[in-house]
């Protein structure tokens, strides 16, 4: 028996998961619309496999279990990663009574949530964040705006996915599953959703504009309709075109066609010089 | 021209490695528009048209199945022909949403074919255990199917560039003021695709209290960046709350008056 207790249980080492944190950063490279990550969820697992299934026979036919259909959030791949390596090392040990089924249900059944907090996180949070202090600063004309943006996201970003690896492989399986249950994924989504949200709120309110150009009145003591929508709620004509958008989108429209009709609505404002 | 053309080439390289450098959002309007205005010698309009369009295009990310334009070549191209006219960032987005919107579809129609002939040659290669061969297929196929689109970019850079410039001083007035107003509304796009991939009744609430703080107390210096630093705040309290049942009904000042909107979620 070994006698230091660092989670590590023979086969595997730091190195191993550190290879499979490197080879995990191309993930979407090699995405294909049949079977969308499965190609990058073999390819990250090779060398680890090489160690754990020295028997080229046997090791073919776990690359070929690994290359069905997978897709979840690039940027936390590794942790079903690090599970299955944990379990692809358990099963090694084991080989006859392990059932080889329950690796492809782990990794099938962590897709669906993983995907959904990883995605409100990274699309939905941290990127609204980077965009939100890259852009306030990059529609001045300074050139540190792309490059907080960049370092914003991706610093964050790499420093998550490099720990999710051994997070995986240390917690195991049921970890992810008893998360779940406890209900402290969703309070984690919950979170993510109210930053989210709060800073989407704020830059629709700061990078949307339109205004009514028209007044009324008598000569030299008219009254804008603008001053009037100011006086009301300020910020409220942008807050209807993102209502009307967010109505088209859940009428099915797709996105690019109400961008096409945002443009026409434009020119036709302009045209009958309503809009500004 | 030649110059500018084969730099041209490099940031779209550079851009189309965005799957290679781990979906690092290089590829995003408002670096690649930094970099293309930084190559056509306008560094300060480039990094203004690539916000712009970052903007707009805030919305576009490969959620779900929807498969977003191809901002990398919209951005590319809106904004080296924008800064040669020497016309500004609804110039870059006029031009750059059509490119963005043909380019998804020539990245489909032929890009995706070529990956899937990779991952199908991948079954076969691991099947015979070849696994030197699936390595070329997962990386090499991949770069083969991400820059086979690639050499239309300096193309149409090189070919187009006069016509355009004609095109967009040709344009009536009335036009341009348009695609000025859309400018300032297509943002309202994304953030509603945004807010409707993380929205519920239960949050909805909180993109309010975002909007009406930047909207009341924009002028006084309340930004994007005091709204998220705020708003972590409040997600850090809901986190660590006891586990008794809450009740997120706050208070959301004004929003009285948009019921309306509300009554949509």
């Amino acid at each position: 028996m070994s006698s230091k207790n660092d989670g590590y249980n023979g086969i595997v080492t730091k190195k191993d998961l550190q290879r499979i944190f490197v080879r995990s950063i191309p993930t979407e490279l090699s995405w294909n619309y049949e079977r969308q990550m499965n190609m990058a969820y073999a390819w990250s697992l090779l060398p680890v496999l090489r160690k754990i299934y020295p028997d080229k026979e046997e090791r073919t036919k776990v690359l070929q279990r690994h290359l069905e259909f997978y897709n979840t959030t690039p940027y936390i791949i590794t942790l079903p990663l690090g599970i299955t390596t944990a379990m692809e090392e358990q099963r090694a040990k084991d080989i006859d009574n392990f059932d080889e089924t329950s690796i492809t249900n782990v990794k099938v059944a962590m897709m669906g949530p993983l995907a959904g907090i990883g995605d409100s996180i990274f699309w939905g949070t941290l990127r609204i964040i980077a965009t939100g202090i890259g852009t306030s600063l990059a529609l001045t004309g300074n050139p540190l705006g792309p490059i907080l943006y960049w370092l914003i996201y991706n610093v964050p970003g790499l420093i998550i996915r490099y720990q999710l690896t051994f997070l995986g492989y240390k917690l195991g399986s049921d970890v992810i599953v008893k998360a779940n249950e406890s209900g402290m994924m969703d309070k984690f989504t919950n979170a993510a959703a109210v930053v989210g949200l709060m800073v989407a709120g704020a830059m629709t309110a700061g990078n949307v504009f339109v205004t009514i150009p028209l007044s009324f009145g008598a000569e030299g003591m008219e009254t804008s309709i603008q001053s009037i929508f100011d006086g009301i709620v300020p910020g409220i004509l942008p807050l209807c075109v993102f209502g009307i958008t967010w109505w088209m989108l859940k009428k099915k429209i797709s996105p690019i066609a109400i961008m096409f009709i945002l443009m026409a609505v434009g020119i036709a404002g302009a045209f009958f010089g309503v809009l500004a | 021209m030649v110059l500018q053309t084969i730099l041209i080439t490099l940031v779209a390289i550079l851009g189309k490695c965005e799957f290679l450098l781990g979906t690092s959002l290089i590829q995003r309007p408002i670096i690649m528009g930094a970099l293309t205005g930084l190559v056509m010698g306008d560094l300060q309009a480039g990094v203004i048209m690539g916000a712009t369009l970052e903007l707009a295009f805030v919305g576009a990310v490969s959620i779900g199945a929807y498969i977003p334009p191809d901002m990398l070549s919209g951005t590319i191209l809106g904004v080296a022909f924008a800064i040669k006219a020497g016309m500004g960032a609804e110039a870059a987005l006029t031009l750059g949403m059509p490119i963005a919107t043909i380019m998804l579809a020539l990245n489909t129609i032929i890009g995706s074919p070529v990956m899937l002939f990779f991952t199908h040659l991948a079954d076969k290669h691991v099947a015979q255990g070849n696994e030197k061969m699936f390595s070329f297929d997962v990386i090499g196929g991949g770069l083969i199917a991400a820059m086979v689109t690639l050499p239309i970019i300096p193309l149409a850079f090189y070919l187009g560039s006069d016509a355009v410039t004609a095109v967009l001083g040709g344009l009536p007035e009335f036009i341009q003021t348009g695609m000025n107003i859309a400018c300032g509304m297509i943002p309202a796009l994304g953030f509603a695709m945004l807010a409707q991939m993380i929205m519920n009744k239960k949050v909805a609430p909180y993109f309010f209290i975002g909007y009406f703080m930047v909207a009341y107390l924009g002028e006084y210096g309340i930004g994007t960046t005091a709204v998220a630093l705020l708003a972590c705040l409040i997600a850090a309290i809901q986190m660590f709350k006891s586990d008794k049942p809450v009740a997120v009904e706050k208070p959301v000042d004004n929003d009285a008056e948009d019921g309306g909107i509300l009554d949509e979620f």
